[in-house]
């Protein structure tokens, strides 16, 4: 059959277009059943009541978002090394992902902290500001590559991914230096503090996280790699 | 010593999706003088910019006083004497100031003496100490040339020298790129001006739209001859 | 002839460019006037800004004297590369074999005296300004507090005036980008200094918060040294 074999050409032809598709339909599941543990299956909080569920997202969320800022660092890292422009792309992407969860932390904690404290703001919060200072961190990623272009645009992008990556711990640590803890410590120094049937639907919350990240920066790749090839294609015929 | 001071290999430029300089070979032997000549955008400066190491190769080898660049950029930077359009100087330092400047850079020994004997060279011993910003032009391209020179470079790159140099400093200069034919020393000169070469140079290559459309010898060639070729190369 | 000896030594090329960039300022006075000025004029607007004539900020002290600071180092930072993109120099000086290392730890100790001339004017007029209470015992140790945070500053302040040189609207560019990785250090400057000022004393806060000032300038310089190549790296 003709248009099987041209069909057959065309998702052969896409590289990464099998690993988005294993990582979406991971992602989808483990969305799912993260989803329907949090809700239904998980012990409610004797404090907290239903909003503590939102804890989940907020704290898989928080901690996917920084894997995605590692990731950039690391995707700088290589770009400096090989000046290759797909390198670009992983930081580019995984900053985009990075900051959208990051946005997405402020917005459930402020949520948390309306539910428990009644005001949406609280600076005593450690996490909720030093989240606000890594979206700041990560948002002027995107001022500088907007002011740039081509090569030096993928170098200072680079560059700042990796400075931005060492201002993250530092501006955690001086936040919390300088606050008392009102947020609840879930986690200890020794590991995890709470109950062994919220600590398995935690874990799969940011297994989901995780795979949903992945899956959507795969997707994404896959993107920018067609436009990268378009415009070779474009350039060769402009030369001929 | 390298027997090439310069060895490109397919170089390739681009700014973004644009090529500057697309698959050029060129290479310079000890003593020898090279003319780069070719109309506006050619990509005579890149080129000239990616052997004096400030500009990346994006493919193909190049490989300056015997390293290969990038990796060997900053060893290569001590031989190579750089003359650009700017005079690469601090206007509120004076001419000594700023030689001293690019002394301590290069590590020049005995420092004092040799900026004085260059001040001396290029005719500034009297404005020594004036800020170069109330030098005039030709003045900024005699300091220029003297701080081109300041580290005594084997490979001179020189991007359209004639243009702001005044009669003393084009006659400084000429009688430099004769003595560096005879001591073995070499030179790459991007020029507009043909009917010069046939007195600074001993090879001209011409560059159009990126690549380079002739490099052969000009010994004997007058510069009438050379226009001719040149026009005939580039048309 | 040989091109991989004698390499010139980099203490000579860093000495020689910070004597440029000093002799420079002393002639222009371009930047440090006009960082003392904003300084002095920012501490005022504080005044106002914070309520009526009346009130007492000396619980402040701190947060006033390093918001002024750190946006005065915007100012400064944002020199740095001025004459040599004007002037058109750096060419000039990435054609010398000097590491680009080398470079940036020049810009940064010229940000670092700036940085200091500055705070001789603002570290005394904050005391005279806003404390009500014991300061000038705990001059020394604010003064301690002003040299690690000027070193913090410095490094990541040269990184990024290195990054917003090339950039379109590079002055709106330079305080997005450096600000934000400025926060940890007004947070522990400003903690370190209301640990001390006003009679506080609490050491033990003041130890955390300058060690971890020396934190931040350890892993800057670790950035900047892995980095600092790329950035002119063209």
């Amino acid at each position: 059959m003709p248009s099987s074999t041209t069909e057959k050409t065309r998702s052969g032809r896409v590289p990464g277009a099998r690993a988005a598709l294993i990582w979406g339909v991971i992602a989808a599941v483990l969305v799912t059943v993260s989803t329907i543990g949090v809700f239904l299956v998980a012990p409610e909080d004797a404090d907290q009541g239903v909003i503590q569920r939102i804890f989940y997202f907020h704290v898989a969320i928080a901690l996917v978002s920084l894997v995605a800022f590692a990731v950039a660092c690391v995707a700088g890292i290589f770009l400096l090394r090989t000046r290759s422009a797909r390198w670009d792309d992983v930081g580019d992407v995984a900053i985009r992902l990075g900051l959208l969860f990051s946005v997405l932390v402020v917005i459930t904690g402020s949520i948390w902290a309306k539910a428990s404290w009644g005001t949406w703001w609280v600076w005593s919060d450690p996490r909720l500001v030093t989240y606000l200072i890594v979206v700041l961190i990560y948002a002027a990623y995107f001022v500088l590559r907007s002011s740039v272009d081509d090569d030096r645009r993928m170098r200072y992008a680079a560059i700042y991914a990796i400075a931005g990556f060492a201002s993250v711990p530092l501006s955690f640590y001086s936040v919390r230096v300088a606050n008392s803890f009102v947020h609840p410590v879930v986690f200890t120094g020794s590991g995890a503090a709470m109950p062994g049937s919220m600590l398995i639907w935690f874990v799969v919350s940011l297994a989901a996280m995780l795979a949903l990240f992945i899956a959507l920066l795969e997707v994404e790749l896959i993107g920018r790699r067609a436009e990268r090839a378009l415009r070779r294609v474009a350039l060769a015929l402009e030369n001929t | 010593m390298p027997d090439l001071l310069v060895s490109a290999r397919g170089v390739v430029h681009a700014y973004g999706d644009r090529r500057a300089v697309s698959a050029v070979d060129l290479d310079v032997a000890a003593g020898e003088r090279v003319a780069i000549a070719g109309p506006n955008g050619a990509g005579k400066s890149t080129l000239l910019r990616m052997v004096a190491t400030l500009l990346r190769p994006r493919a193909g080898s190049l490989t300056v006083m015997g390293e290969e660049l990038p990796k060997g950029a900053r060893r290569a930077r001590m031989g190579i004497g750089y003359l650009a359009h700017d005079p690469l100087a601090y206007l509120d330092l004076s001419p000594r100031q700023n030689l001293q400047l690019y002394a301590d850079l290069y590590g020049v020994p005995d420092a004092a003496d040799r900026i004085e004997e260059l001040l001396d060279r290029v005719d500034l011993i009297a404005r020594a100490e004036d800020p170069v910003r109330v030098l005039s032009r030709g003045m900024n391209q005699r300091l220029a040339l003297a701080r081109m020179l300041l580290h005594q470079p084997q490979l001179l790159l020189l991007d359209e020298p004639h243009a702001s140099l005044d009669a003393s400093g084009t006659a400084l200069l000429d009688a430099e790129l004769g003595a560096a034919r005879a001591d073995g020393r070499g030179a790459v000169i991007v020029t507009h001006e043909v009917e010069r070469i046939a007195q600074v140079a001993d090879r001209l290559v011409v560059m159009r739209a990126g690549r380079v459309v002739a490099d052969e010898p000009v010994a004997g060639r007058g510069p009438a001859e050379i226009r001719a070729r040149y026009e005939q190369v580039i048309a | 002839m040989s091109t991989a000896t004698n390499h010139p030594r980099w203490t000579r090329q860093l000495a020689g460019l910070v004597r440029k960039d000093l002799r420079l300022e002393l002639r222009t006075k371009e930047t440090v006037v006009a960082m003392v000025l904003f300084a002095v004029i920012t501490l005022t607007i504080m005044q106002f800004g914070f309520g009526t004539r009346d009130d007492d900020l000396t619980r402040f002290t701190g947060g006033l004297m390093w918001v002024t600071l750190a946006f005065t180092a915007v100012l400064g930072v944002g020199r740095s590369y001025v004459a040599e993109r004007e002037q058109r120099v750096l060419d000039g000086l990435l054609v010398s074999p000097i590491p680009r290392v080398v470079l940036l730890a020049a810009k940064a100790i010229a940000i670092v005296i700036y940085m200091a001339i500055v705070e001789v004017v603002v570290i005394p007029l904050v005391g005279i300004f806003f404390v009500k209470g014991p300061y000038w015992d705990s001059i020394g140790w604010i003064a301690l507090v002003a040299l690690l945070a000027n070193v913090c500053i410095a490094l990541s302040g040269t990184l990024f005036s290195g990054l917003a040189l090339f950039t379109r609207a590079r002055d709106l560019i330079l305080p997005v980008l450096f600000l934000p990785a400025l926060v940890p250090v007004v947070i522990a400057a400003a903690g370190a200094t209301h640990a001390v000022a006003a009679g506080a004393n609490d050491m033990a806060d003041y130890r955390g918060y300058c060690l971890f000032l020396v934190a931040y300038a350890i892993l800057f310089l670790l950035v900047c040294v892995a980095t600092y190549d790329a950035v002119f790296d063209d």
